[in-house]
């Protein structure tokens, strides 16, 4: 009845140490307290942990008096009885007792090894699993390839699996092509359905895009292939003008009139655009887009001067004037109307410095008009007409400012000349008759058939009002007198006269037409035909190419009110003929508004007073002097003839006040 | 005069270095010589930029944006051959320390020089997306250059002298001595040295690394349970002797586990930025090729 215990230790080396001690007992204790059999130096283990007892010759039975069970064979267990023939294992914490028979008869031998390595077995390789990250991340190399790999494919691969195929609407393109209806009125992007809403999805080349498009091309925006049609080649005109058809482009010149005029790029620059294959002259080349909302249309004033300083050197058959900057803007070239007619008036550009004259048919002395002291101040006061601080009548009588207070509404006879200059021409009882202005021929008949109707059935309180001068008191007489007629012949002959007095023809005083009208007697023998005037037309916009909102500058150099107007109009109080042109030089404008240089002074940049190419014909600036476009319609914008209408009847308010 | 003399006896060159030019690093490599050329580099960058006046405003499409764009991305390119480099060990045509010099400020005028390519404009774009990356590469760069700068002297501090293994040797003796003084210890107690013994993770987790606080960590739990139970017999009367000799252990493997953690800490500082700048670098060379390949793609 013994145990011969072997128990085994690892050596620094590697190499094993055996210890072999034989114990005759039947019973064994084994733990890690020092007074046990077999003494396991492992934390694991209880002080005592099992006892082994020997009960027959090949059967011992161990128990687990530690609290522990014990691990017998993979199995838990608190007691067991062991046949040592079947080598029974018993695991405690990190060692193991292997149970065999031994040498001797009745003897058992009791193999105790450590089988789980002690925690300080740790190797160099360790070393660098604490001390660097190595272990603790993923490797460089493979987030390398797996950041650059997804790069790659969404900044890449996917782009270009979906490049290609995409198209300009068909229906935006129809749409730009087809001539403006009706149906289109208001119809500002037509093609929103179809084609393009096909479009309107995601599209893996977006990741492209380098900025957002302007806000007319949103509805391009993930459609690259639309504009960009072809690879590696830039932006192409084909593109752009397969919706914007040419006469859909007002504002632009022709093509090859713009590639003439705009400045060449040289040296440097125009080697990289070279070697980048950028062709200047493109719509592109303006027109930057992925700039953002307002993008394709982005301008600066140096964008102007780029093409207008030296354009006479490029486009020699050009007409307008070259800008190289505001400092050295040319003196203006007002549009003045050169011939007056009811139909077809003619307009020429004349430099301010060149004596210009405005032959508008019109008889109007702006001095008498501005006087406070002579016939025209009296009127003012007496009819309460606007009169200025000076007391004479005010500028805006005449130049009342339209809606947007920019330029002035149309002169009319009847609205700014007839206070004053009224058509009445006889009393009817309570009835004033008036003559219709602008119908001479109208006026000659109811003069004559006025005189005829008298002569025949003469009728009480009819009057004829009379305009010469007489001494007071015998107005009433004279009048009376001069429809006291007694046959057909002298009624012709006074009614005649009245004509010819009333018209004013042959340097006739006190003519009511001849006042503000040049009269013609063409000597016709029929009345109503021998006297006719002069045709009128008005200027309504003196400088069509620019803006001169002149509510914005209604005080000047700290005048207010009619000296302002007259501050920069400055001939006016002295002007005696209409054919005087009163506008400002440049100089004026200069006065405020300096160099964008000077930090003092209200810039002036382009833009300041022009739009991008606005020219009388809304066709662009240079569209007249194109030999490539259909020669010009004749000028409408500045053109506006005297307003013809019928006379009213209604009396107007010197005729009201002389029945009184 | 006499060392001299027999400098010239010698035939041998005797002036050496000064100390200063010895220990010059790579940021004042040759008296700073590429940080002049990089602040150059970016002057004329800046000087470009301002006195070109693009319209309608400035981008990367420009005849300065191309200019720029080309100068930038073979810089990138030139760039991150240092990992290249690196590898090669030669001095000519420049030392290593040279190019790291160039590197670092090269690199660092590309702020300038990808900033104004951009014209300021930013979207979400894969043209953005290589100009985000490379500011990243750039940043980790910079923290790079600060760690670089500063962590190898508290490391050296810290380590007084001792290496790696040294450090994980004084903790393993530690644990062998708390394994043999644990011995007759009952079962809770010699659970509590176990609980040292067997969850102490030195380095820990990535953010453990980073703190170099581990506050669950075994060794601590079981030096505060065993300072309690002293604690409470020193209430009563004498501690257990094998008790306070096991909490004199436990505090010392406690100080040699800080100081491998301070080591382990800073060696992370000094490494993780790697993490970043290297595949960062990769991930904006892929970006460039896309950039510039749909530059051209969609001209």
């Amino acid at each position: 009845m013994s145990f011969v215990v072997r128990q085994i230790a690892k050596r620094a080396d590697g190499g094993d140490i055996i210890r072999t001690r034989t114990l005759a007992a039947a019973e064994i204790t084994v733990g890690r307290g020092t007074d046990c059999d077999i003494q396991l130096a492992d934390l694991g283990v209880m002080l005592r942990h099992a006892r082994l007892m020997q009960l027959s010759d090949g059967t011992v039975a161990i128990e687990a008096t530690g609290g522990i069970p014990l691990e017998i064979d993979g199995k838990f267990v608190n007691r067991a009885d062991l046949s040592v023939s079947d080598n029974p294992k018993i695991d405690i914490a990190s060692h193991r007792l292997t149970l065999a028979k031994g040498d001797t008869p009745g003897a058992i031998a009791i193999t105790a090894e450590r089988v789980v390595a002690a925690s300080d077995a740790a190797d160099a390789a360790s070393e660098i699993g604490i001390f660097s990250l190595r272990e603790t991340m993923p490797s460089k190399r493979g987030l390398a390839w797996a950041f650059a790999g997804l790069v790659l494919i969404i900044g890449l691969a996917l782009p270009l699996f979906m490049m290609g195929g995409s198209m300009l609407p068909t229906d935006m393109v129809a749409a730009a092509g087809r001539p403006a209806g009706a149906s289109d009125a208001g119809k500002l992007q037509p093609a929103l359905g179809g084609d393009a809403v096909r479009n309107a999805g995601y599209s893996a080349d977006m990741v492209w895009s380098s900025g957002p498009l302007s806000t007319a091309h949103a509805g391009l925006s993930n459609n690259c292939g639309a504009c960009h049609s072809q690879p590696f080649v830039s932006v192409t005109d084909s593109a752009c003008i397969s919706c914007h058809k040419a006469d859909a482009v007002p504002a632009h010149a022709s093509a090859d009139r713009m590639d003439k005029g705009r400045l060449q790029t040289t040296g440097f620059q125009a080697d990289i655009h070279k070697g980048l294959n950028l062709p200047d002259g493109r719509c592109a080349s303006c027109h930057k887009e992925h700039e953002g909302p307002r993008g394709a249309l982005m301008v600066a004033a140096s964008f102007c001067t780029d093409c207008h300083t030296g354009l006479s050197g490029r486009l020699t058959d050009t007409k307008i004037a070259n800008v190289p900057n505001w400092e050295d803007h040319p003196q203006f070239k007002p549009t003045l109307v050169s011939v007056a007619s009811l139909t077809a008036p003619r307009f020429e550009r004349v430099l301010l410095t060149d004596k210009p004259m405005e032959r508008s048919g019109l008889i109007y002395p702006h001095d008498i008009h501005q006087s406070a002291t002579n016939g025209v101040g009296n009127m003012v006061r007496k009819q309460g007409l606007a009169a200025g601080a000076n007391g004479a009548l005010a500028c805006n009588y005449c130049h009342t400012p339209d809606s947007d207070g920019v330029r002035f509404k149309p002169i009319e006879m009847e609205k700014n000349c007839g206070d004053c200059h009224d058509l009445a021409f006889a009393r009817d009882g309570g009835v004033i008759r008036t003559l219709p202005h602008g119908k001479p021929e109208q006026v000659a008949g109811v003069i004559r058939d006025f005189y005829l109707g008298q002569a025949l059935s003469p009728r009480a309180g009819v009057q004829r009002l009379a305009f010469e001068r007489r001494a007071p008191g015998r107005m009433a007489e004279l009048e009376s007198a001069d429809l006291r007629v007694t046959s057909v012949g002298e009624a012709r002959a006074r009614g005649n006269a009245a004509i010819a007095q009333i018209f004013g023809a042959d340097g006739k005083a006190g003519g009511l037409c001849s006042d503000c009208h040049i009269v013609n007697n063409t000597g016709a023998p029929n009345v109503a035909e021998r006297y006719t005037i002069a045709p009128v037309t008005l200027a309504s916009h003196y400088l069509p190419k620019g803006q001169f909102p002149h509510n914005q500058h209604k005080t000047y150099d700290r005048r207010a009110g009619d000296a302002a107007c007259v501050a920069c109009h400055k001939g006016v109080m002295t002007s005696k003929a209409s054919t005087d042109v009163l506008l400002p030089g440049i100089g004026e404008c200069r006065d405020c508004h300096g160099s964008t240089k000077v930090a003092t002074n209200v810039p002036a940049t382009c833009n300041t007073c022009h739009g991008y190419h606005y020219g009388e014909t809304g066709q662009g600036g240079d569209f007249t002097n194109s030999p490539h476009r259909q020669p010009a319609p004749p000028a409408k914008v500045a053109t506006r003839a005297t307003p013809v209408r019928l006379g009213s009847a209604e009396p107007t308010k010197a005729v009201r006040k002389a029945s009184a | 005069m006499a060392s001299r003399a027999a400098g010239k006896a010698s035939g041998k060159a005797i002036a050496r270095a000064p100390r200063e030019t010895a220990h010059e690093g790579f940021l004042n490599h040759k008296r700073s010589r590429w940080l002049k050329i990089a602040l150059f580099l970016s002057a004329l960058a800046i000087a470009v930029y301002v006195l070109t006046d693009p319209q309608p405003r400035p981008n990367g499409g420009t005849v300065a944006g191309y200019t720029l764009g080309t100068i930038g991305a073979l810089m990138i390119i030139w760039l991150s051959l240092i990992g290249l480099r690196k590898r090669i060990i030669t001095t000519k045509p420049y030392s290593l320390k040279g190019w790291t010099s160039a590197h670092v400020y090269l690199g660092l005028s590309l702020i300038v020089i990808g900033t104004l390519h951009t014209g300021f404009q930013l979207g979400w774009n894969v043209h953005s997306a290589a100009y985000v990356l490379m500011m990243f590469v750039i940043i980790s760069g910079i923290y790079g250059i600060i760690v670089y700068a500063r962590l190898p002297e508290q490391l050296s501090a810290n380590r007084n002298e001792a290496t790696q293994p040294q450090m994980l040797e004084a903790i393993r003796a530690l644990d062998r001595q708390l394994d043999t003084a644990a011995q007759p210890l009952g079962k809770d107690e010699a659970d509590l040295v176990r609980l040292s013994l067997e969850r102490t993770d030195i380095g820990g987790n990535l953010w453990q690394r980073l703190t170099g606080r581990q506050p669950r960590c075994g060794t601590a739990r079981a030096r505060d349970a065993i300072q309690a139970l002293v604690n409470q017999q020193m209430r009563t009367g004498k501690p257990d002797q094998r008790l306070t000799q096991i909490l004199f252990l436990l505090e010392r493997k406690d100080a040699a586990l800080a100081q491998a953690r301070r080591h382990i800490r800073m060696k992370t500082l000094l490494e993780i930025w790697l993490y970043i700048h290297v595949p960062a670098t990769f991930a904006l060379l892929a970006a460039l090729i896309a950039h510039i390949l749909s530059v051209f793609l969609y001209w």
